[in-house]
């Protein structure tokens, strides 16, 4: 479903993916975990084009992610991103936020769209904010919104990028539980998070990463548990004892 | 200030403040119009268009607007454009105002939070559309302030026009204080006539400022 293949990338002289490759089958969930700066998000914005890469390849459903290519557009409506910022459209009400993509980029009819966007948003727990603002939600909230928005565009894999590093603690908890009914519904997920209690029970496999290359990568109970690396065995002490 | 006078003259500055009304109101569509247009070739990533912009922009924005005025006015005609000195009038200050325009614009999209146009890439949407449905929406809330103050200093600069023989407030105002030599009371009325224009909008871009200065924004946590 989504193949990355040897992935290089340089901001300037930095180099900060230094051959980065990791099949996700369609239905798995690939969590991705590492320190600050290892690279986490930028394989994420690779694999749905926001950032272009130097060498190697990114294929979703054997399609080449490439920015210059026109098809760009089309295939980013094929995986979802959610953003650590939410990044909803603050202009917008929470229903239009959903309908947006639907409406705009696949010029469904209103109709449909809005009973779609009502779906999902009943599925996120937000059956009661159809017609609030973004600012007049919690974090949570917004976050839940943001996911049914993405989700609105039917993709085929979804992206997180520590969807809840922004939520007070006590609101995690809502936008994990909508991430794992996912998880269970069979949607593909790569997730870059600190939650590491949510990568241990849902995700089929976890990559750590480090210095822009996945250094260990298994079965999340083994990776999680006993890591064999000792840069892996060093990040999970660190996290797990703050 | 006899009231005989005022009640005399005020029928000729009320008509000539209607012009003053049309003149700025004309000449802030154009320059809204031209600085939407400027402000987004200014941020394209494309040169072909940015370049041009700034260019023209920043050469605009180097003349005095009297100099603009009088170069449409009287030195277009010798190339076979002929226009009415209202005409003149209205694309001569719509044109100098487009450049301050475009740069309340291009702030107003620069304010954009990038992480806005990602969101909108992620769900498919193109350069074209991002604009339309997610940078212009906000930018406009963003612009709005600075747009009001823009008006209110085109309305007055709209007495520049004067100097083309547009019959405008300050010109009616100049002519009859050259007929009667009632100076005191003819440049009272116009000034008291600018501020009945003036101060209303001036108080409207302070609600709005107060209105977009506090809340009405994303609650970033
Ligand atoms: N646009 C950019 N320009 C220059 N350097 C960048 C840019 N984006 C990221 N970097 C650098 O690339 C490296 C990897 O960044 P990335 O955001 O992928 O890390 P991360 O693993 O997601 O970290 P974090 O856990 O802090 O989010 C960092 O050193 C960062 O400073
Ligand atoms: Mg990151």
């Amino acid at each position: 479903m989504i193949a990355i293949n040897n992935i290089h990338k340089s901001f300037g002289d930095v180099a900060v993916l230094r051959g980065v490759s990791l099949d996700v089958a369609s239905g798995e969930v690939v969590c991705l975990i590492g320190p600050s700066g290892s690279g986490k998000s930028t394989v994420l914005r690779c694999i749905n084009g926001l950032e272009t890469y130097d060498h190697g390849d990114i294929l979703i459903n054997d399609a080449r992610v490439d920015t210059q290519q026109a098809d760009i557009h089309a295939l980013r409506t094929r995986v979802g991103m959610v953003f650590q910022r939410f990044n909803l459209f603050p202009h917008r009400s929470v229903i239009e936020n959903v309908m947006e993509g639907p409406v705009y980029v696949k010029h469904e009819p209103r109709q449909q769209a809005r009973a779609m966007a009502e779906e999902l948003l009943d599925k996120v727990g937000l059956n009661d904010k159809y017609d609030a603002y973004p600012n007049q939600l919690s974090g949570g909230q917004q976050q839940r919104v943001a996911i049914a928005r993405a989700l609105a565009m039917r993709p085929d894999a979804m992206l997180f990028d520590e969807p809840t590093s922004a939520l007070d603690p006590e609101l995690v908890g809502d936008v994990l539980t909508v991430m794992r009914t996912l998880a269970e519904e069979g949607m593909t997920m790569v997730v870059v998070t600190h939650e590491m209690s949510f990568a241990r029970e849902v995700a089929d496999r976890v990559c750590f990463l480090h210095g822009g290359t996945i250094v260990e990568e298994g079965p999340a109970k083994q990776v999680l548990s006993q890591p064999h690396h000792e840069r892996t065995q060093d990040f999970l002490r660190r996290v797990l004892n703050h | 200030m006899i009231l005989a006078d005022v009640f005399s003259f005020l029928p000729i500055l009320l008509k000539a403040a209607i012009v003053t009304i049309e003149v700025t109101v004309g000449s802030l569509l154009l320059s809204t119009l031209l600085g939407l247009v400027l402000a987004i070739m200014k941020v394209s990533p494309t040169q072909l268009l940015s370049v041009p912009a700034s260019v023209f922009i920043n050469v605009i924005r180097g003349l005095p607007i009297i100099v603009q005025l009088f170069y449409i006015y009287f030195v277009l005609p010798g190339m076979g454009i002929q226009l009415t000195a209202f005409q003149a009038g209205i694309i001569g200050l719509g044109i100098a105002y487009s450049a301050y325009q475009a740069e309340n614009f291009r702030a107003g999209i620069q304010a954009i939070d990038p992480g806005q146009i990602e969101a909108a890439k992620s769900i498919g949407m193109k350069g074209p559309l991002i604009m339309r449905r997610v940078i212009l929406p906000q930018a406009i809330r963003i612009t709005l302030p600075p747009y009001g103050n823009t008006t209110v200093m085109m309305l007055k600069d709209s007495s520049l026009v004067s100097t083309i023989t547009v019959a405008e407030m300050t010109r009616a105002g100049q002519l009859l204080a050259a007929s009667t030599f009632e100076n005191m009371t003819v440049y009272t009325l116009v000034a008291l006539l600018y501020l009945a224009l003036s101060l209303p909008l001036i108080f409207g871009v302070n609600r709005l400022e107060k209105h977009f200065g506090q809340g009405n924004r994303r609650r970033d946590k």
